[in-house]
C-alpha cells in the first residue's frame, strides 16, 4: 500500500507549526520556525503518531519536507 | 544491570532551591528575543519562571540546608549517620569530593564512609540504590545528597540551553528497616552518546588555561530527547516488572524532570496518564538536573507522602548517556517544604 505523504503532511503539520503552510517541496531550512523546538516536536509526532523513531542525525539530514515523509514506512 | 534489594526504607525526603527567579520571558525580552518566539517556546516546551542559586552559592550549600533541615524536623542525631554520599555535577572543588565538605559541615562522625558520585539526572537513582547496597550490608542509616547547580554552567548567550536550568539540592535519608519493604533498580549508559551534554573543558583532557573564559555546559537537546524516548521506557516496563506493577496499580511515576514537553512525551511512551506524572516542576523551578526527581516527589505529592505510602516508579535520564529507574514504596515520611536557600 503507498505511503500517503498527503493525509501524513497534513498530521504532521497540526503537530509541528512551524510547517504550516508547507508542501512536500519546500525546503526546510527557508521555513522561518524551522529550528530546535520545531525539530523536538517532528520526533515527537513521528513517535506517538507513527510509532517511528527518527533519530536528530536522521531529521537533520532532511532538505525538503517529502525528505521527512521518505522516513515513514509504506 | 537489575538489583532488588529488601529491608530498606526512605524515611525523609527535603529540598532547597535557589533563591533567585527568574522569568523566562523578561529574561528573553530583556536580551533582545523576539516575544512571538519566546512565547511559542513557552508553551510548547513548559518554560515560565526558574530558581537559580544566588551567585557564590553552590551545590554544596543547597544540599546542606536541605539536609540540616530533614534531619532537625526528623530529629535525627547526625552522628547516628553511617555514610553520607554526595551526587552532583558541579562540586566546589576537583579535589577534595563534596561528600568530605558536607561531613564536616554537618558534624558527621569521622567514621562515617564519605563519597561522591558524579552523575547527573539519573544521580538521585544512582545515588538510591548505593545507599540501599549500603544498609544492606551493615549500615543503618544513609544520606543521600544530590544537587547541582547548573545554571551557572551554561552560556547565557545559547538561548536553548541557558533558560532551562535551575538549582536546587535535596537530601534523601535511606534507613534499614525491619519490614519486608522492597526497592527494585535498573541501570544503563550509552557512552556513544556522551558528547550531547558535554562540558568540553576544565577536564583533564582540556584544561582551561588560567585566565580564560569559563566553559559551558553544551546539550544536543534533540538528540537527548531520542535518548530518553529510547531508553527510559523500557528501563521503567523493567522495574515494574521487578516489582510486580503496573502503570494502573502504581501510584506516580517521577521522571527526571527535563522540560514538561519532554517529561509528557515520555510518560506517555512508559503508559502512564500525565495526571500520575508530575511535570509541571520545571516551569516553576527549572531542569534541576539531579535533585529534580526527589524536587518532583516533595512538590507534586509531598504532603500525601507525609500521611501514606505511594508506590513509586522513578526514572533519571541524562548526561553519560545513563540512566536509572528504581520501583518502590514510600511513606509516610517526612517531608520539608521545598524551600529556598538563603532565605530573607
Amino acid at each position: 500500500m503507498p505511503r500517503d505523504d498527503a493525509k501524513n503532511l497534513a498530521a504532521l503539520c497540526a503537530d509541528v507549526d512551524a510547517l504550516t503552510g508547507a508542501n512536500l517541496e519546500t525546503v526546510l531550512a527557508t521555513l522561518p520556525n524551522w529550528d530546535s523546538l520545531a525539530v523536538l516536536l517532528t520526533i515527537s509526532h513521528f513517535e506517538h503518531t507513527h510509532a517511528v523513531g527518527i533519530t536528530a542525525t536522521q531529521l537533520r539530514s532532511c532538505r525538503t519536507v517529502r525528505d521527512l515523509l521518505a522516513h515513514l514506512p509504506c | 544491570m537489575h538489583s532488588s534489594l529488601s529491608n530498606i526504607r526512605i524515611s525523609g525526603l527535603a529540598v532547597s532551591t535557589g533563591s533567585v527567579v527568574r522569568d523566562f520571558r523578561a529574561d528573553g525580552l530583556a536580551a533582545g528575543d523576539d516575544p512571538a518566539q519566546l512565547e511559542r517556546v513557552a508553551k510548547a516546551i513548559g518554560l515560565r519562571e526558574r530558581r537559580v542559586a544566588a551567585p557564590g552559592v553552590t551545590s554544596l550549600d543547597l544540599c546542606e540546608d536541605a539536609a540540616r533541615r530533614l534531619l532537625e524536623e526528623m530529629a535525627v542525631d547526625p552522628t547516628s549517620i553511617d555514610a553520607l554520599i554526595f551526587v552532583t555535577q558541579t562540586p566546589d572543588y576537583l579535589q577534595p569530593n563534596n561528600s568530605s565538605l558536607l561531613q564536616a559541615r554537618l558534624g558527621l562522625c569521622k567514621s562515617v564512609a564519605a563519597f561522591d558520585i558524579t552523575q547527573g539526572c539519573s544521580g538521585w537513582i544512582y545515588g538510591l540504590h548505593q545507599a540501599a547496597l549500603l544498609c544492606s550490608h551493615g549500615a543503618a542509616r544513609v544520606l543521600v545528597c544530590a544537587g547541582d547547580t547548573l545554571s551557572h554552567q551554561t552560556d547565557p548567550k545559547d538561548t536553548a540551553t541557558h533558560p532551562i536550568f535551575g538549582d536546587a539540592g535535596s537530601a534523601t535519608l535511606v534507613e534499614k528497616t525491619g519490614s519486608e519493604s522492597a526497592m527494585h533498580f535498573i541501570f544503563g549508559t550509552d557512552g556513544s552518546g556522551a558528547q550531547a551534554i558535554m562540558v568540553p573543558t576544565g577536564g583533564a583532557r582540556q584544561p582551561v588555561a588560567a585566565g580564560a573564559p569559563g566553559a559551558y555546559l553544551q546539550m544536543d537537546g534533540a538528540e537527548v530527547f531520542n535518548f530518553a524516548l529510547r531508553e527510559v521506557p523500557p528501563a521503567v516496563a523493567g522495574v515494574l516488572k521487578l516489582a510486580g506493577w503496573t502503570p494502573s496499580t502504581t501510584d506516580r511515576l517521577a521522571l527526571h524532570q527535563a522540560n514538561r514537553f519532554v517529561v509528557s512525551a515520555v510518560a506517555r511512551k512508559c503508559g502512564f496518564p500525565d495526571a500520575k506524572c508530575p511535570m509541571d516542576l520545571v516551569e516553576q523551578f527549572g531542569n534541576q538536573s539531579s535533585a529534580s526527581i526527589p524536587a518532583a516527589l516533595v512538590h507534586a505529592c509531598g504532603s500525601t507522602l507525609q500521611e501514606q505510602p505511594l508506590k513509586i516508579a522513578a526514572c533519571g535520564y541524562g548526561v553519560g548517556l545513563s540512566w536509572g529507574a528504581a520501583a518502590f514504596t514510600v511513606g509516610p515520611v517526612v517531608v520539608p517544604p521545598m524551600l529556598p536557600f538563603p532565605r530573607r
